[in-house]
């Protein structure tokens, strides 16, 4: 996993070709982020930590951020226990169901987050598919809403996400010889312990990065948590557009945003390290 | 034909500041629009009713030509702000929180009985901060129900804190300007105080309304979200809805109907006003003359499901006759929402 190769990248001509993105992320992204940071720590009387203070102090907003991390970990959990299988099959299925199953994951894409969230309205209803579905085994007495609800936030966020999670795993799954898990068996390993000990760490990476992607899109969503939950849930992301759009108050909105990406990288970045650390000391 | 009429519009403004007038197409229809030509700024869904009822009026009274901008309220506000020393809007459309703003920035010139006459025949209480702006509509704020899921319709206020519509209420963010009225009438309902100070005590306002969140299916921020539950039979009511949306809906064919509480109905802002500097003075006047004057008035309040503000101006079919019409002090509004969304999220959140 840990490849060290190329003792200095630096000098290698190939790092050329990052060029373009490179200049291309500093333009549209490093330096609006370093203004939007720069724009939180700028009071009406110079540089302040101020806003970050007072957003701290206050216990509400303690529970926005534990709101907003709650239900991506969820989301990101959903997609992981759906995903992970569907990536298999996904790798391991014949030429023209690979195709079908490819398109189905990738099409649903063009149809934007507006539009399901509106279909997900339907379906998570009192009188919708799921309620009826769950009534008729039993499950409910009685038909129950899931819609504005934070299950519900959940179902239709992991819905949207699903792709960003099935496709970075069945990248990394093509590329396993299934030969590995064979070798495995034929010296007696169990199907359990192939699993934990070839195919797991294998796919790690894969992982890694769907995580990622869901993590820190579910973290940041804004559309669809105002229309699955409404305003009665706020997220650090729903907080931001609220401060830019509505109160116009660009420092909060700045300070929100600031702590939303703080909150994220870490996270990936916390969990990237983690990950790599049990894959490594594992193999 | 809008659109050409923005172009010219806009190639002329670039060809004055050039000093330059030489484009040979379009300087026929330049110098004929230079006298007489009315620039409006407003919302973009006032467009409509702007180049159907107000211009053929004003153009035919005034030989003229109306140029209709339409955007968002506060998109006029920053196009006033952006060309404080050389106005190119005569006549704003914008909402009453929204003129509050451009009367702090001096961006607005007042409205004066000798320019505009028809001002006398205005409702009491729509002329705003001693004639900066006046109210040339009022949508009114009912209770919206789906009459297939409600067979009586709602009759107060009050109605949406029975326990019996448990999860069926849908109320509109505080955010959303029409969602104060729920804030306010909280707060009557709770003190019994009359109107204009019920809607100072918010504190109360807010105790009374934390109690219908049983209640509550959801607070919306989108308001086409809202009428999709309530049509779908989902939710039961929308309070506060504003008479333009639900009849329009109605119209449609969606069971959607409003109700006029007992209490009363309140009055949304639909302000117009001067642009201080603007290139029309005169006509700018008797545009907002017209307006409020009782031809257009009578057009425009039925085609837009609204109230008239000029008192001789028959209310439309449809509308409430009888009812009392709360209006809401803006600068009020303006000077506490921030912290009256700050704390409705910690009152409603879930």
């Amino acid at each position: 996993m840990t490849t060290k190769s190329a003792p200095s990248a630096w000098r290698d001509p190939v790092a050329l070709l990052a060029a373009p993105a490179v200049l291309y992320l500093l333009v549209v992204y490093a330096f609006p982020l370093l203004w939007l940071f720069m724009k939180s720590l700028t009071g009406p009387g110079g540089l302040t930590i101020q806003p970050y203070v007072s957003f701290l102090s206050d216990p509400f907003n303690w529970r926005v951020v534990g709101n907003t991390l709650r239900v991506a970990a969820w989301v990101t959990v959903v997609c992981f226990v759906i995903g992970y299988p569907a990536a298999f099959a996904l790798a391991r299925a014949g030429a023209v169901l690979q195709a079908v199953m490819l398109v189905s994951i990738i099409l649903p894409l063009s149809v934007g987050a507006v539009v399901k969230a509106f279909a997900w309205q339907i379906v998570l209803r009192r009188d919708g598919i799921v309620s009826q579905t769950l009534v008729g085994l039993g499950l409910w007495d009685e038909p129950q809403r899931l819609l504005f609800t934070e299950t519900g936030l959940v179902l239709g966020a992991a819905n949207i996400f699903l792709p960003f999670m099935i496709l970075p795993i069945y990248s990394v799954v093509k590329l396993i010889d299934p030969r590995l898990s064979e070798a495995g068996a034929t010296l007696g390993a169990t199907p359990l312990y192939r699993f934990t000990h070839v195919t797991l760490p294998l796919t790690l990476p894969g992982i890694v990065s769907g995580v990622a992607f869901v993590f820190s899109m579910s973290v940041s969503m804004f559309v669809i948590p105002s229309l699955l939950i409404g305003d009665r849930f706020q997220t650090l992301a729903t907080l931001t557009g609220r401060s830019f759009l509505l109160m116009r108050n660009e420092q909060l909105g700045s300070t929100t945003a600031v702590i939303l990406l703080v909150l994220a990288v870490s996270i990936v970045v916390g969990s990237t390290w983690l990950a790599r650390r049990i894959g490594g000391s594992q193999t | 034909m809008n659109k050409s009429k923005i172009a010219v519009f806009n190639r002329r403004t670039v060809l004055a500041a050039a000093g330059a007038a030489t484009a040979a197409l379009a300087a026929p229809r330049i110098l004929r629009a230079q006298g007489k030509e009315l620039v409006v700024g407003g919302a973009a869904s006032h467009k409509n009713f702007v180049e159907t009822i107000i211009a053929p009026v004003v153009e035919k009274k005034f030989s003229c030509k109306i140029v209709f901008e339409g955007s968002r309220s506060l998109v006029n506000l920053e196009k006033m702000q952006k060309n404080k020393d050389k106005q190119y809007l005569s006549v704003v459309m914008m909402d009453d929180p929204v003129m509050i703003p451009a009367v702090a920035e001096g961006l607005l010139d007042p409205l004066t009985a000798a320019k505009v006459p028809n001002l006398a025949m205005l409702k009491p209480g729509t002329i705003h901060m001693d004639g900066m702006w006046c109210n040339y509509l009022q949508p009114w704020l009912g209770i919206a129900y789906n009459p297939k899921a409600m067979k009586t319709a709602p009759t107060s206020w009050a109605d949406v804190y029975d326990p019996k519509y448990k999860g069926r209420v849908i109320l509109p963010s505080l955010q959303n300007t029409e969602g104060l009225a729920n804030l306010f009438m909280a707060s009557f309902l709770a003190t019994g105080k009359p109107m204009p100070e019920a809607q100072k005590d918010i504190d109360a306002g807010f105790k009374k309304l934390v109690t219908i969140k049983p209640n509550l299916l959801t607070a919306y921020t989108q308001m086409p979200q809202a009428y999709n539950l309530l049509e779908q039979g989902e939710g039961f009511m929308i309070s506060s809805a504003i008479s333009q949306v639900a009849l329009e809906r109605k119209a449609a064919g969606a069971p959607v109907e409003i109700a006029v509480p007992k209490e009363g109905i309140f009055a949304m802002p639909s302000g117009v006003a001067l642009v201080k500097g603007g290139p029309q003075p005169e006509l700018a006047a008797g545009y907002i003359n017209e307006m409020i004057g009782p031809e257009v008035q009578a057009k425009l309040s039925a085609a837009t499901y609204s109230l008239p503000t000029n008192k001789d101006t028959p209310v439309p079919a449809g509308a409430p006759t009888n009812a009392t019409i709360f209006g809401i002090d803006w600068k009020f509004v303006a000077d506490n929402r921030a912290d009256w969304v700050k704390r409705w999220d910690r009152d409603m959140a879930m």
